[in-house]
């Protein structure tokens, strides 16, 4: 982070607004990756990330260090996903699937929904992790800072989340070489 | 090797992601080369990072997503803090704004803890004292405004440490005060002025009245010593002195005044002295000397003794002096006038016997007013010195009186006969001051004599007195009084005073015993055995105090009995007690009062003796019935009892039982409505 960053987020944990909205533009777009990896529904992951910053304007005096803001934020969206995630249980993914994949040719659909299902099957923070990898290509060092990981936790846990997928994947795999 | 064979999913994952060292990387590509299985994995994560890559690239959100989520925020949190408050709080951020905030806080309270105790006010108040001092020195005003002010000064400084509220700022208002009274000095003797002169004396009355030393009041005498020269001829000035001396002789001291007073043109026109019982002298001399000697004479009073106390006044009675001068002189001119009209010889009568009325008035007025001119010019011409004497150790009594005060306490079998055996004791060396005889209702008699005995006679009626009963208390009191003085003295004389009596006489029933014993006897026929217990006391000179006798319903008989016997016959009466029957249950308690001297075969010794017979042998309490009936009892009593526990218990837990109650009811309560909102949702 650097110190433009810190600068933005301090002033931002102080109240100041024109602070909070800049950072509302540079980080909605790895909150949204969270909430979508989670969700798998863009209009909720959207839904999500707008709850998430008017919860975080509303309680940012908690936050003491500005370096951890981004954490913070990411760990509301996560739990505002999981909130909506939780709310949503009895709607069948699979029309919602099924709708998107009727917009798109017919094999690439097919190929999306199989690996979606795959996703549904790896835990909240993997799908998160890989999300972020693959719909935001951010480096390993960003995305551990937003995930509010370790140094070097996510190699282990998108190397697992990656194993993991391959192995519900195998057919597809086998059928596409 | 191994290792990245454990690790593949993970290493193929980075390398895919660009996310490996050189070396990782290197490593890995080597293991590829070997290991066919990782190379098959290799190839389906390549595979599947496209499909993930495809996957996402429409999960995308577009352009719009950020502006989206911007107005989505400023929907929902609408910027309602004003223009200022926003200032503020941008203006709080810096640092050097948060400092300047908690000074001005700091500064604040500060203020308004002044304003509260008013601390400020003091410290104002305070300046202005010390520049009010100050102001004399620095521009000396005329002689009348710096007069008045140095006679106010001292009052205030004392009113200040008085009251307490300028306690801190008293003492160096006081210093300030002394200086300027020392500049007040030295300015009146350039100017030479009537009023400063009085000011100067007043102030040192003031100094002399607050502080009382010797060392003072020597000060101020030599600060005084300019005074005399100042004096100009056309002042009437009354000058008075009063000085107290400690001297070792009376007489010598008296000498050597009058001989001082003759040196410097005066004389002494009054001694008095006063012999004290100790044989000191203490005394008092007027003596008058020339005004301008006055201070040479004061000087020397020094050496005839110790100075303890010594002060000086003048009143200027210049003003009325010339007031009664000029008064004079109308009434000269009056009296020529009125023998003016005498001497022309009117007819008439009545004006004649007007005028003579009026001349002898006039004539009598002229002649008070000549004494009192001549009073003043005798008091203006001499200083009056009063001189208290006294010799030293004016403390050292002459005698000392030996007061006496006996107590004595008598307990004796017939009251009124020892009262009035007491009181023939009387004689011209016995006298009966007071004498009184109580008998209440229950036929207790008491009574109090008081006398006063020549000290010669006392230790004879004393000793006769404690002859007529037994002695209960006796106390002398001694107290040595000194006369003509306070303090102690070795050559002294002793004298012992009339001795001061006090008898109070009590029946000896009131004694308490020296000894108290009780016991039992069991004996077949109770009344016939008390009648032998008041036979054997009597013979024993001993008397029955009390008795009673009862008779329960088993045909129980107790007889209680209190004899009182001596204690020189208390041994023979217990012998005799063990012929009644079986003596049981003996108890002896004895007081013994260490050094008290008392006369033990003739004390009091209380013997309490309770026969009693067996009565019926079966109880009515026994049977079959009884036994039936106190079962049934005690039954009903432990169920009682039982209701009462059961109670209690129930009472300790219904609150319990109500709260978990309650509990339980409102958590099943949420979750219904979860659940119902949750439906709802769906």
């Amino acid at each position: 982070m650097d110190s433009a960053e810190r600068q933005i987020y301090r002033a931002a944990i102080a109240g100041d607004r024109d602070a909070f909205e800049t950072m509302i533009r540079t980080i909605s777009r790895p909150l949204f990756a969270i909430a979508y990896g989670i969700l798998q529904n863009r209009e909720e992951a959207e839904d999500a990330v707008q709850d998430a910053f008017v919860k975080a304007w509303k309680s940012r005096w908690r936050v003491r260090d500005p370096e951890k803001f981004p954490a913070w934020l990411g760990s509301i969206a996560r739990h505002r996903a999981h909130d909506i995630l939780r709310r949503r249980r009895s709607v069948p993914l699979d029309d919602d699937l099924n709708q998107l994949a009727a917009e798109i040719e017919p094999d690439n659909a097919e190929r999306h929904a199989q690996v979606r299902s795959a996703l549904a099957t790896l835990p909240e923070l993997h799908r998160s992790a890989v999300a972020l990898r693959y719909l935001e290509q951010m480096d390993y060092a960003t995305i551990e800072q937003t995930l509010g990981l370790t140094n070097g936790a996510l190699r282990g846990i998108l190397g697992r989340a990656l194993g993991a997928l391959r192995k519900e994947l195998k057919p597809a795999l086998a059928a596409m070489s | 090797m191994t290792t990245i064979h454990d690790q593949i999913d993970e290493l193929l994952a980075a390398d895919l992601h660009e996310q490996l060292s050189e070396a990782e990387r290197h490593e890995l590509h080597m293991h590829l080369v070997e290991c066919a299985e990782c190379r098959q994995l290799h190839r389906e994560h390549q595979l599947m990072n496209t499909m993930l890559n495809d996957t996402f690239e429409e999960a995308k959100p577009d352009l719009k997503f950020e502006q989206r989520t911007l107005a989505a925020f400023r929907d929902r949190v609408p910027d309602r803090g004003p223009g200022m408050m926003r200032f503020v709080v941008i203006a709080m951020r810096s640092r050097a704004t948060q400092i300047a905030a908690i000074a001005a806080v700091l500064l604040a309270l500060v203020q308004t803890g002044r304003m509260i105790t008013g601390e400020g006010n003091g410290a104002s108040s305070r300046q202005e004292y010390v520049a009010s001092a100050v102001a004399p020195k620095a521009a000396p005003p005329p002689p009348v405004a710096l007069a008045s002010r140095s006679t106010n000064r001292p009052a205030k400084a004392a009113t200040g440490s008085a009251s307490g509220i300028e306690a801190a700022a008293a003492p160096a208002a006081r210093l300030q005060v002394e200086t300027a009274d020392r500049d007040v000095a030295a300015e009146a003797s350039t100017v030479n002025s009537l009023r400063t002169e009085r000011a100067v004396a007043d102030a040192k009355k003031d100094n002399s009245k607050t502080q009382e030393s010797v060392d003072v009041a020597a000060a101020a005498d030599a600060e005084a010593s300019p005074a005399p020269a100042r004096i100009t001829d056309n002042r009437k000035l009354v000058r008075n002195a009063q000085v107290d001396l400690e001297v070792r002789s009376f007489d010598e001291a008296v000498q050597k005044i009058t001989g001082f007073a003759a040196e410097d043109r005066g004389y002494v026109a009054t001694t008095n002295s006063d012999k004290q019982e100790n044989g000191k002298l203490r005394g008092e001399l007027v003596v008058k000397v020339l005004p301008e000697n006055l201070d040479r004479f004061l000087g020397k009073l020094r050496g005839v003794g110790e100075l303890k106390n010594q002060s000086l006044t003048t009143e200027d009675v210049t003003k009325q002096y010339f007031d009664t001068d000029a008064r004079l002189k109308n009434a000269r001119a009056m009296e020529q006038r009125l023998l003016e009209v005498l001497k022309r010889k009117s007819d008439d009568i009545n004006d004649l016997l007007a005028v003579e009325k009026e001349l002898g008035r006039v004539r009598e007025e002229i002649e008070k007013m000549q004494g009192e001119l001549k009073y003043m010019d005798a008091q203006v011409q001499f200083a009056t010195v009063t001189i208290q004497l006294a010799e030293k150790d004016m403390d050292i009594p002459a005698a000392f009186l030996l007061k006496e005060r006996a107590q004595l306490a008598l307990f004796t079998p017939e009251v009124e006969k020892t009262y009035n055996d007491i009181k023939a004791l009387a004689s011209r060396e016995v006298q009966i001051t007071n004498a009184t005889l109580d008998r209440d209702n229950s036929g207790r008699v008491s009574a109090r004599v008081s006398m006063l005995i020549a000290p010669e006679e006392s230790d004879d009626v004393i000793a006769k007195t404690k002859t007529m009963g037994r002695v209960e208390n006796f106390q002398v009191q001694t107290e040595r009084v000194a006369r003509g003085g306070e303090g102690m003295s070795e050559n002294a004389k002793t004298e012992r005073d009339k001795v001061e009596l006090n008898i109070s006489l009590s029946r000896d029933e009131q004694e308490q015993a020296l000894q108290q014993t009780s016991l039992s006897i069991r004996a077949g026929d109770v009344n016939d055995r008390t009648k032998q217990v008041r036979t054997l006391s009597e013979k024993n000179a001993g008397r029955i105090r009390s008795s009673s006798f009862s008779r329960d319903p088993d045909g129980r008989e107790v007889a209680n009995i209190s004899v009182r016997v001596p204690m020189k016959n208390y041994n023979a009466l217990m012998k005799s007690l063990d012929s009644l029957g079986r003596v049981e249950n003996v108890s002896v308690t004895r007081q013994d009062r260490p050094n008290a001297q008392i006369d033990e075969q003739n004390a009091p010794a209380d013997v309490s003796i309770q026969v009693y017979s067996q009565g019926n042998i079966v109880s009515q309490n026994t049977g079959l019935l009884a036994t039936l009936r106190r079962t049934i009892a005690q039954g009903a009593a432990a169920l009682m009892w039982s209701v009462r526990m059961i109670g209690v218990a129930l009472a300790f837990f219904a609150p319990w039982v109500l709260a978990f109650a309650g509990v339980i009811w409102l958590v099943r309560r949420i979750k219904r409505a979860r659940r119902e909102r949750a439906n709802r949702v769906s």
